[in-house]
């Protein structure tokens, strides 16, 4: 099929002859296994987009070149795939060699020709009808190793699928969904564990990081976010209030093969926004966790917001880079948080070099020497209610930052708002809702704007803003070529200049843009593809 | 699942009292409302409703229930497109809305828990049977057509202009107090479709209009004569947002007993009247 379509625009575009000579070439089958070594070396081979992050960095930039500044404003779109369950599709696919395996509400997996976006296969997982979610039926994506998909599901359950077939190798219960548990992330293969995180921070849970064994799906161990029994630290939650702690892991984490450490953020401590219940630091919710990948232990943590009560969650992604600070080259981590700092942390040992806020922000001075905030009274919820920025979505959340290491520059979706925050009173009920409040804005949505904003992470300075009206909540994704490419809430998808911000190229598509783009490439063309609405678009240069 | 196993499973949970409730009426729990009321409709019900609400339903539709623009919830304070009646709220509840971001509540959910609800949601609207209001409805439509000349810039049935809110059903949506204070503070809460927009073009021609849509890219505005503009913003020099009301305060052009008959005119405006 590839192969006839191809002659088709080539009889059109080079003439026949040439075009019966491509065609001489043998067609070669799609996928090949993927190594531990593969996607340790995963930049290395750009036309593939091996894992959520792109790398184990997750700096979300891949080496293609195709697409530049020069011609970004020739794309096309090439093909469209529809979701057949109506949603909103947070998806960022991944592609193995001119095979794209796209995840779709509410936990559902097909694989597709990339070049054709025709199906090969699906997956339906199958759901109880009594699920506990905070925030929609919604999957990020998929892992893979060798020749396996490892996906999360919303009832809380993690599958291994055949990726030549889509049929089921294992599925395990990682947590009980009637008690708030679900599942939305894309795992992280390090090495031979399958590394994974659980969401329910809403629901009075108790967050963990787990990793299990790829082939048979038996767990090598489980790390909690929330310090319990035999953990000093159990100390910053009062009373007992660790057991309903929340600090979900809801997102996907980083790795650094030479420290050997998994990086990975936690969520809000819970209740979300009633904090008296649980006075002190609550470790380790709102933070940056490094584990030792063989054993799950913590190496070091960070923590961003201490005793949070605005559902600040740091589930961001870890972004690894190497960077000159100070006039030495340090192993740094990037972080632009919920709470609307910028953090720079050296990943050795969690040190914090520098940070300042990126959006709006009304909630603390500034940051200590340590970059623990430095609190505004007076900011935290109250039962009639209190107006402070960012709002409760937060300067950025769960959608993906990119670092370019040309530019050395760290590019975020910003938001500068704010919300009325409310506390109120409430009893743990397991499996119920567990939040001690919520918010609402003072303003239509219309009043606030968004950004992305390119970060020096050497001075945590802003070098330049693209401005977008009045929302973004997709991720973003950067290139060689030059680009970043990301949308907006308002149906774009858009590339532009990653040195200076300039607007190159846009297209409408429709429907709200909530997940992040990629791209990879097929028999030398480079596609790039973003899910909008329901849909999924590919796009490619005219040729 | 069949709703008799629901109407089971709730008789367990709820008690005697919604299972005689549930004998008596017929083919669906939805009868329930349809034939006999909300029997959970109390004060107190109206609380444990607001409670159930705020801790369910509070993320995506709002703290007050107005909605959200970014999660897309709609506003559940005025007229309810997808419900009229209880049963309706009742069974959107249970079941969800196919094809959105509208989960059904959990399973186990108590039906009593469901029905008081809807009697939160029931009691953000104001019922015009339970409401005096101190002015007269057909004065209030004369000053509309006449010294308040409210048609030129609303229309009500298709007829009138075009540079306002179009006022058909405007008593669903709002209730006598904010219908005065749009009246006397036109510009106390504006709607972003209502906001003025200058755009100053290349060539330093000038187009003011109301803010039909915007987005990072575009523009779309409708000028004083109701022509449609479509703009790029990448292809103008520059636009000023003005975010307050055009239309004029009528506080100082009518008297309060005027602008009480135009309250009252206005909270007439609903659908079968």
């Amino acid at each position: 099929m590839k192969r006839i379509a191809l002659f088709f625009l080539l009889t059109v575009f080079v003439g026949q002859s040439q075009a019966q000579q491509l065609l001489q070439a043998p067609i070669t089958p799609a996928f090949t296994p993927v190594s531990w070594e593969r996607l340790m070396n995963a930049a290395d081979e750009p036309e593939n987009w091996l894992m959520y992050s792109a790398t184990l960095d997750a700096q979300r930039h891949s080496r293609l070149d195709q697409v530049n500044t020069e011609n970004v404003a020739n794309l096309e779109l090439k093909w469209a795939y529809q979701i057949p369950e109506i949603d909103r599709a947070e998806t960022t696919p991944l592609v193995v060699d001119g095979i794209m395996f796209i995840t779709e509400a509410p936990s559902n997996v097909v694989a597709v020709d990339a070049v054709t976006g025709r199906q090969y296969w699906r997956y339906d997982h199958e759901l109880p009808d009594d699920l506990r979610i905070c925030c929609g039926r919604n999957n990020r994506g998929v892992a893979i190793l060798g020749e396996t998909l490892y996906m999360s599901t919303l009832d809380a359950h993690l599958v291994a699928l055949d990726a030549r077939t889509g049929n089921l190798r294992w599925d395990v219960e990682v947590a009980d969904y009637s008690k708030g548990y679900s599942k939305t992330a894309a795992p992280l293969i390090v090495k031979d564990l399958v590394v994974t995180g659980i969401a329910g921070g809403e629901f009075g849970i108790r967050g963990f990081i787990d990793a299990y064994h790829a082939d048979t799906g038996e767990l090598a161990w489980r790390t909690y976010a929330v310090a319990g029994p035999g953990d000093p630290n159990v100390s910053t939650w009062a009373d007992d209030s660790w057991r309903t702690g929340g600090a979900a892991t809801w997102l996907t984490g980083s790795y650094d093969p030479d420290l050997d450490l998994i990086y990975w953020g936690t969520g809000n401590p819970g209740p979300d926004w009633n904090g008296d219940v649980r006075l002190g630091d609550n470790l380790y919710s709102d933070s940056a966790l490094a584990l030792d990948a063989d054993t799950g232990d913590i190496s070091w943590w960070f923590q961003f917001t201490p005793h949070d009560v605005h559902d600040y969650d740091s589930i961001q992604i870890p972004i690894l880079a190497d960077i000159e600070y100070e006039g030495s080259q340090r192993k740094v981590m990037m972080w632009a948080n919920r709470n609307a700092f910028y953090y720079t942390i050296d990943r050795n040992d969690g040190d914090f070099l520098v940070g300042q806020p990126y959006a709006l922000q009304t909630w603390a001075r500034g940051l200590d020497a340590d970059g623990r905030p430095i609190r505004v009274p007076g900011m935290a919820p109250t039962y009639e209610g209190v107006v402070v920025s960012p709002s409760i979505g937060g300067g950025t959340n769960w959608f993906s930052p990119a670092y370019n290491p040309d530019t050395g520059l760290f590019y975020v979706n910003a938001f500068d708002g704010e919300q009325e925050f409310f506390k109120r009173d409430e009893d743990y009920e397991e499996g119920e809702r567990f939040t001690g409040g919520g918010g609402q804005y003072v303003q239509p949505i219309d009043t606030y704007s968004s950004a992305i904003r390119a970060i020096n992470p050497a001075t945590a300075e802003i070098e330049w803003e693209f401005p977008i009206q009045p929302r973004s909540t997709a991720g973003i994704m950067s290139s060689a070529g030059g680009l970043l490419f990301s949308g907006s809430v308002d149906g774009y998808f858009y590339a532009l200049d990653a040195e200076n911000g300039q607007e190159l190229w846009n297209i409408s598509l429709g429907a709200r843009v909530h997940a992040a783009p990629m791209t990879y490439a097929v028999d030398g063309q480079q596609f790039v593809t973003i899910a909008a609405g329901n849909v999924v678009f590919t796009f490619a240069l005219r040729e | 699942m069949h709703w008799l196993n629901l109407l089971q499973r709730a008789c367990l949970k709820a008690g005697l009292s919604i299972f005689i409730a549930g004998v008596g009426i017929g083919a669906s729990p939805g009868a329930v409302a349809q034939d006999e009321g909300n029997l959970y409709n109390t004060g107190v019900d109206v609380r444990l409703g607001e409670r159930y609400f705020q801790r369910q339903c509070s993320r995506c539709h709002g703290q007050d229930a107005k909605g959200s623009d970014e999660t897309g919830a709609p506003d559940l304070t005025g007229s309810l497109r997808r419900a009229s009646t209880d049963a309706g709220i009742y069974r959107i509840l249970r079941e969800g809305i196919s094809g959105t971001a509208m989960l059904p509540v959990p399973a186990d959910t108590p039906n009593p828990t469901v029905w008081q609800t809807v009697a939160y949601i029931n009691s953000l609207r104001t019922d015009p049977a339970n409401i005096d209001l101190p002015g007269s409805a057909s004065q209030g439509l004369a000053l509309y057509s006449g010294k308040g000349d409210c048609a030129s810039c609303h229309m009500i049935g298709g007829e009138g202009g075009r540079l306002g809110p179009d006022l058909s059903f405007v008593g669903e949506d709002l209730d006598p107090d904010e219908l005065k204070t749009a009246l006397t503070d036109p510009s106390e809460d504006v709607a972003p479709r209502w906001w003025t927009v200058r755009v100053t073009q290349r060539d330093g021609s000038v187009v003011e209009g109301l803010r039909m849509s915007e987005d990072t890219f575009g523009l779309r505005v409708m000028d004083e004569n109701a022509n449609l503009w479509s703009f790029q913003k990448n292809q103008i020099d520059s636009y000023d947002r003005e975010q307050s009301s055009s239309m004029p305060s009528y506080s100082q052009t009518l008297t309060e007993n005027e602008i009480d008959h135009l309250v009252a005119y206005l909270f007439s405006l609903r659908k079968g009247n």
